[in-house]
């Protein structure tokens, strides 16, 4: 009998980075990259462990701005150009090195890697959600939705109208895609406001996540701390995050991807090699970007590193695994004396920090997944809907507002960097209800109706966190304040022309199929 | 950066904040600390440190939209985040109906504690003034009060002592910063047995700190990490360096042959261009390289070999 439980979340996000103007747009490489890097790794872990019958349980958000570009038929094209060109530098790479044999075996793995994913790649039909979704079928992945752009929520208090639009239109994505109804949502950047609960109930999801503190801070005391779900009033159920699990992971004092063996981050041949030999590689304007091939391992705390050795690195995923899992159990007993019950374990983490970031991350889920299988039965790996049907009464209480970010609350996304940008979406949101109301019982021609999903559209893909953050951490600064901007005018521009009835329909038609997110999108969302 | 109060207010607030009871965490933040989170969310949109590239716009975002408003946004148990729009017009029918009161009066953010309360402009439990210069359109408002409601008046204050508001802010709610005092009485639970949970949701294990103080210490620590961070990648961001240097060969070998031949160089079939000609380029370790052509006639009756030597040295 197991004496506890541990849900481990991947939160899955992108915004939406889509420039069919540009033949080579920098920004579109975020995307390309995790891809090759996250998404694809993860999905092979996924096929494995389901072809050696390994059961296991992992909750996933694929955010709607992520899957539109999943779905997207000129990015589909546009990766499998970019993975064209990893694959033909991979194979000059595996020449150029061929006196180099420390180098050598790390450009073949690369090389191999890169075949492999065009191939995984393909054999989805060049659509990723068709994995995702396969895994969900087979009852191994919960596939939970997020806020229609990430935009959010705290931030949205007075105009909870953006809020109800961004929950309605990611849950209408999700069923198109999934063909059911979405049961859980990650909350953007984990981000709870009291009373979004109410929206979230009203759209159907059954529960959310929130950081430690929402739950510990909440009203009244929540009697498990944050080792069991509680219900808000409204019904619907919080899941506090465990930060003991997440440091292990996230910390930069022992954490495990700081590891000296693993693969250092910031060291890129789009870097490091001569600009005659790698111009056709980065940017066509001549800049220099990250490839993705990277040949040296943490090494140490100096510049000085030292060639990346793939064994010794797969050696310590495996051993970092079985640390976690062991730690795990620990901290299951212990709570399991204190509370006389079993506890939830609940460990979020940004998917891309797998692979992509921590480039052993994924091969050290695979490892952790197959010991908690085969060598321990103390804890037992679960969805948050399972939880429930096996532990239906929890408590009732208030969580408190609350974010993952850092401080653990608005800041990153409410500070002299970005804080100009609340009163043009909030101004924007308020004529999105107007527009709502103003046409919810009249029936709208084409024409007008195209103009006012267009509106929300562009009111929605202005929301997205992400451009506060990035404005706030200072890389593609100014990106951010591009996309926040256009958005904004394009959203003015089409209230005024629906306002004077004098829509424009070149224009219309230029920007649908620019900002062409959520086909099925209804304006009716945003009242 | 946000805090922006005057000193004068600061006293008051720092008296009323006594009657509350809550004492205040004080947070210094430097710019430079990237906390983990941050630093692994960053890595998503980090293709290398980039020239930053100009971007003009076609057009610009409105100053205003001519509608006379206020807005308050919760920022963290501490901070309010206020912003306003106060439409000429309304400055100048005040100015024309003031006076001279109107020349010697100050722009004020009237702050209100309304918690738990309906509102009627006479009730709050206490309220502070902060003063703002005139083209001032946002305001970082510093609360001390984790846990309250809050609204805010714009307005005017005159020499007499008259507060005029022109607009009222929406209501907002800072959050608790440390757990609740309510208790439920349905799920009693003792207080050290809490303390012991609440450790080991801030992951601190089931150490016996106080409660508020595993709450500081958890803030304190997200923000110190900026320090840890210089010490090993990859949680941090790419280290600065000082003056360096770095030197590395690259050896190109190139040649031409019949368009149908087949090449070796070492031993390793080659590919050639349509016109027969191929270029190879090798990163060039130290040490002596010696480096066999082979091509080979279509019909294979022919075969040439030329071996070129190549020795790289470091001083």
């Amino acid at each position: 009998m197991n004496k506890g439980y541990l849900c481990i979340v991947l939160h899955s996000h992108l915004p939406f980075v889509r420039h069919p103007e540009h033949e080579d747009f920098l920004e579109e490489d975020w995307f390309y990259e995790a891809i090759t890097e996250t998404y694809i790794p993860l999905i092979l872990v996924f096929e494995k462990l389901i072809n050696d019958k390994i059961d296991f349980r992992i909750t996933m958000s694929l955010t709607p701005t992520l899957t539109s570009m999943f779905c997207d038929s000129l990015l589909q094209e546009r990766y499998i150009k970019h993975i064209n060109k990893l694959i033909e530098l991979a194979h000059r790479e595996v020449e150029r090195t061929r006196w180099q044999p420390e180098f050598h075996s790390v450009a073949n793995m690369y090389l191999s890697r890169f075949y492999e994913a065009r191939s995984t790649f393909e054999r989805y039909g060049r659509n990723l959600v068709n994995a995702f979704k396969s895994f969900q079928g087979l009852g191994k992945l919960e596939i939970i939705t997020c806020g229609a752009t990430h935009g959010f929520f705290p931030l949205m208090e007075v105009c909870r109208a953006s809020v109800k639009a961004q929950v309605k239109v990611a849950v209408s994505h999700y069923e198109r895609l999934f063909g059911k109804h979405p049961i859980g949502i990650w909350l953007p950047e984990c981000a709870y406001n009291p009373g979004d609960d109410e929206i979230l109930k009203q759209a159907g999801i059954k529960y959310f996540f929130s950081d430690a503190h929402g739950v510990l801070h909440g009203t009244p005391r929540p009697k498990y701390g944050c080792f069991a779900p509680v219900y808000c009033r409204s019904g619907v159920a919080c899941f506090g995050r465990d930060l003991e699990s997440s440091k292990q992971v996230w910390s930069s004092i022992g954490g495990y991807p700081g590891d000296y063996n693993y693969r250092e981050f910031y060291r890129d041949i789009g870097f490091d090699l001569d600009y005659e030999y790698i111009k056709p590689f980065i940017h066509p304007d001549g800049i220099r970007i990250n490839i993705g091939i990277k040949y040296y391992r943490i090494t140490g705390p100096t510049n000085d590193k030292s060639p990346y050795v793939p064994d010794w690195a797969r050696d310590k995923a495996g051993e970092h695994a079985g640390n976690f899992i062991f730690n795990r159990q620990r901290q299951v007993e212990y709570l399991y004396d204190l509370m006389r019950k079993k506890p939830l374990i609940v460990s979020p983490y940004d998917a891309e920090l797998f692979g992509h970031w921590w480039f052993e991350g994924p091969m050290w889920l695979d490892f952790l997944i197959r010991k908690i299988y085969f060598d321990q039965d103390i804890i037992r790996m679960v969805t948050p809907s399972e939880y429930l049907s096996e532990n239906p009464r929890n408590q009732v209480i208030t969580p408190s507002m609350s974010s993952w970010g850092w401080k653990g609350y608005g800041e990153v996304w409410l500070q002299g960097s970005n804080d100009w940008i609340y009163r043009h979406l909030h101004q924007a949101s308020e004529r999105m209800s107007e527009l709502a109301k103003a046409f919810s019982s009249k029936n709208t021609d084409g024409l007008m109706q195209r103009a006012l999903n267009q509106a929300l559209r562009e009111l929605l893909l202005a929301q997205s966190s992400d451009w506060a953050f990035i404005m706030a951490t200072g890389t593609h600064v100014n990106y951010a304040v591009r996309r926040t901007k256009n958005h904004l005018l394009s959203f003015t521009r089409l209230y005024e022309e629906i306002k004077t009835n004098s829509i424009n329909e070149g224009w219309l038609s230029e920007i649908e199929s620019k900002d062409n997110i959520f086909p099925e999108i209804d304006y009716r969302a945003h009242q | 950066m946000p805090a922006r109060i005057s000193k004068k207010n600061k006293k008051v607030m720092k008296s009323k904040v006594k009657r509350i009871g809550r004492e205040r965490i004080k947070i210094s933040v430097q710019k430079s600390e990237v906390p983990l989170q941050v630093a692994v969310g960053e890595s998503k949109f980090y293709l290398g440190e980039q020239p930053s590239r100009a971007y003009h716009p076609a057009q610009e975002l409105p100053a205003g939209y001519g509608r006379d408003k206020i807005v308050l946004m919760a920022r963290d148990p501490w901070w309010i985040y206020a912003y306003w729009e106060i439409t000429s017009s309304t400055i100048d029918r005040l100015r024309e109906k003031l006076g001279h009161a109107f020349v010697s009066s100050k722009r004020v953010l009237r702050v209100y504690d309304i918690s738990d309360i309906i509102f009627d402009r006479k009730n709050a439990h206490r309220f502070f003034d902060i003063e703002i210069p005139p083209e001032t359109n946002n305001w970082y408002i510093d609360t001390q009060g984790p846990g309250r409601s809050w609204c805010a008046d714009y307005g005017l204050r005159l020499t007499n002592g008259e507060f005029i508001t022109i607009v009222r802010s929406n209501t907002v709610h800072t959050p608790l910063e440390g757990p609740s005092w309510i208790t439920d009485e349905e799920w009693m639970i003792p207080e050290d047995l809490f303390a012991r949970l609440y450790g080991m949701g801030v992951g601190f294990g089931s150490s016996p700190l106080k409660l508020k103080r595993l709450w500081q210490e958890r803030l304190k620590r997200e923000l110190g990490s900026g320090a840890v961070f210089s010490i090993s990648s990859p949680m941090k961001k790419a280290q600065k360096r000082g003056f360096w240097l770095a030197v590395n060969t690259e050896l190109i070998l190139y040649g031409a042959t019949e368009p149908n031949a087949t090449v070796t160089v070492q031993g390793q079939p080659v590919s050639l261009r349509p016109d027969g000609s191929f270029t190879l380029r090798f990163a060039l370790p130290d040490g002596k390289q010696a480096m066999p052509v082979k091509a080979k006639s279509f019909s294979g009756s022919e075969e040439r070999t030329i071996t070129p030597v190549v020795t790289r040295e470091t001083k």
